[in-house]
């Protein structure tokens, strides 16, 4: 069989470089689809709803688990948020004693 | 192979391929023997262990936001750290970890100014070196960006060598600037509600700017690798182990990021203020490298470009090369173009 202009000898080379072909002009339209400003928009507007329903769902979870007198999501990140500050107090504490342990090295280095 | 031969070979084929999809959260990543240094909340600071340090200046890897950062020690043999040690350099790096809705209010200032300052300080601190080199990749290499830029008054940085790989500084052109640039795009209504973004969420958007080849054709490379024999399971799952590891963005900090780099344009006009500071990218005048990729669709090479008419560096080398955004770091063939130029470049900047 003569070869084509991609350079396919046999059917099953055909099907390849046509298939090839029809994938990269998809790949190329999609491409070209999804950044538009109206694809945008829609991205936009679901990941808007995405959110506000997740929102709503982990507050409706909540009130059941609180109605419950169960810990829920809201009690345990405010709990670790708590933590978070504790850490960042320590943090501070920390290398404030470090400077000064640094401090103190040097003026003992210093003196005769 | 014959059409009669791979039609033989198919359910083989199919039964391996279901295989290397199915166990690909085993592969290994992030191998490379390393310590704990330093904790702050999420963020951890890892010192990698050798014994062939012979450059005086320390490097700090920092990673984006959205993926983990086992991606600069990805596998056994296609690690960038593990070729960093072998090269002679003491390697720290920073992972800000897994945020979850107590994270919601980090912002970027908070990363900045305390969690890459405080690794910075903890990093100098194990190594007993005055300078380092700080090395950020995609979002983590404008956290750097913004690190060295921040207004100190005449407070010095610590920082001898910038390495910026494959970093977004101007937003605006891009395809996420059709997504989200429109100013009616409420991100910190969308921040409140979800309070961390979700990984995947973050992850299929990233996806979405490459559908075709992302959503398909990847796996349909992979079968025919699979069919003709030619697959490389070692080094497909931990890339495909890392891409779909994504942990959730502390919502402000998204907020800002979508903000400042694609509705405002506001990093390289001098705009974005930390914890009252601005930031100005004409402060940078360290040693400087970037590193840019001829085929990065998340941070184009024009969005980076425009670094070299801000900063004030006196040393500034450019390596452009072909490759994708992760690829050029990460691909196959890092080990033997572009690791061995970064290398050259650091160590003649990493002497006392």
């Amino acid at each position: 069989m003569a070869d084509t202009s991609d350079g396919a000898s046999t059917p099953e080379d055909q099907i390849r470089a046509l298939y090839g072909r029809a994938e990269t002009e998809a790949a190329a339209a999609l491409e070209k689809a999804i950044s538009t400003p109206s694809f945008g928009r829609l991205l936009a507007l679901g990941a808007e709803n995405a959110a506000a329903l997740t929102r709503i769902g982990w507050d409706l979870a909540d009130l059941l688990l609180r109605n419950l007198r169960l810990a829920g999501r809201a009690d345990i990140t405010r709990l670790a948020r708590q933590l978070n500050r504790t850490e960042d107090k320590l943090e501070r504490v920390l290398q404030e004693l470090e400077q000064l342990r640094d401090e103190l090295a040097r003026e003992r280095a210093e003196a005769p | 192979m014959s059409a009669v031969d791979r039609l033989r070979r198919a359910p083989t084929a199919g039964l391996e391929f279901t295989n290397i999809v199915l166990t690909t959260d085993d592969a290994v990543t992030g191998a490379t023997p390393r310590e704990v240094v330093w904790t702050h909340r999420k963020t951890t600071l890892y010192r990698y262990r050798s014994s062939e340090r012979s450059h005086a200046v320390p490097i700090l890897l920092v990673f984006a936001l959205i993926n983990r950062p086992e991606i600069f020690d990805l596998r056994p043999g296609g690690s960038f750290v593990e070729y960093l040690l072998g090269e002679g350099f003491d390697v720290f790096l920073v992972d800000w970890g897994v945020p979850d809705e107590e994270d919601a209010e980090m912002g970027i200032e908070d990363y900045v100014c305390d969690e890459l300052d405080w690794a910075v300080r903890e990093t100098l601190r194990a190594s007993g070196a005055e300078e380092l080199t700080l090395m950020g990749w995609c979002i983590g290499a404008t956290l750097c960006a913004m690190y060295c830029g921040l207004d100190r008054g005449d407070a010095p940085t610590s920082v001898r060598n910038l390495v910026l790989l494959t970093m977004p500084v101007v937003g605006r052109g891009s395809t996420y600037a059709a997504w989200v640039g429109d100013p009616d795009f409420d991100t910190e209504w969308v921040a409140e509600q979800w309070r961390v973004l979700p990984g995947r969420g973050v992850d299929f958007a990233n996806k979405l700017l490459k559908p075709v080849t992302n959503f398909w054709t990847t796996y349909r490379k992979l079968a025919e690798g699979v069919l003709d024999g030619t697959a490389r399971p070692e080094a497909y799952q931990p890339m495909a182990k890392w891409v779909a590891d994504n942990p959730p963005f502390p919502g402000r900090a998204w907020s800002q990021w979508i903000r400042w780099m694609y509705q405002d344009d506001a990093l390289p006009e001098g705009r974005v203020r930390l914890r009252g500071h601005i930031v100005d990218l004409r402060r940078i005048d360290q040693n400087l490298l970037v590193v840019t990729a001829g085929a990065d669709h998340i941070a184009p090479r024009a969005g980076t470009m425009p670094i070299f008419d801000l900063v004030a560096s006196e040393d500034v080398t450019h390596f452009d090369r072909p490759g994708g955004h992760i690829g050029l770091m990460a691909g196959s063939a890092a080990r033997k173009q572009i690791w061995p130029e970064m290398s050259a470049w650091l160590a003649e900047r990493s002497e006392r």
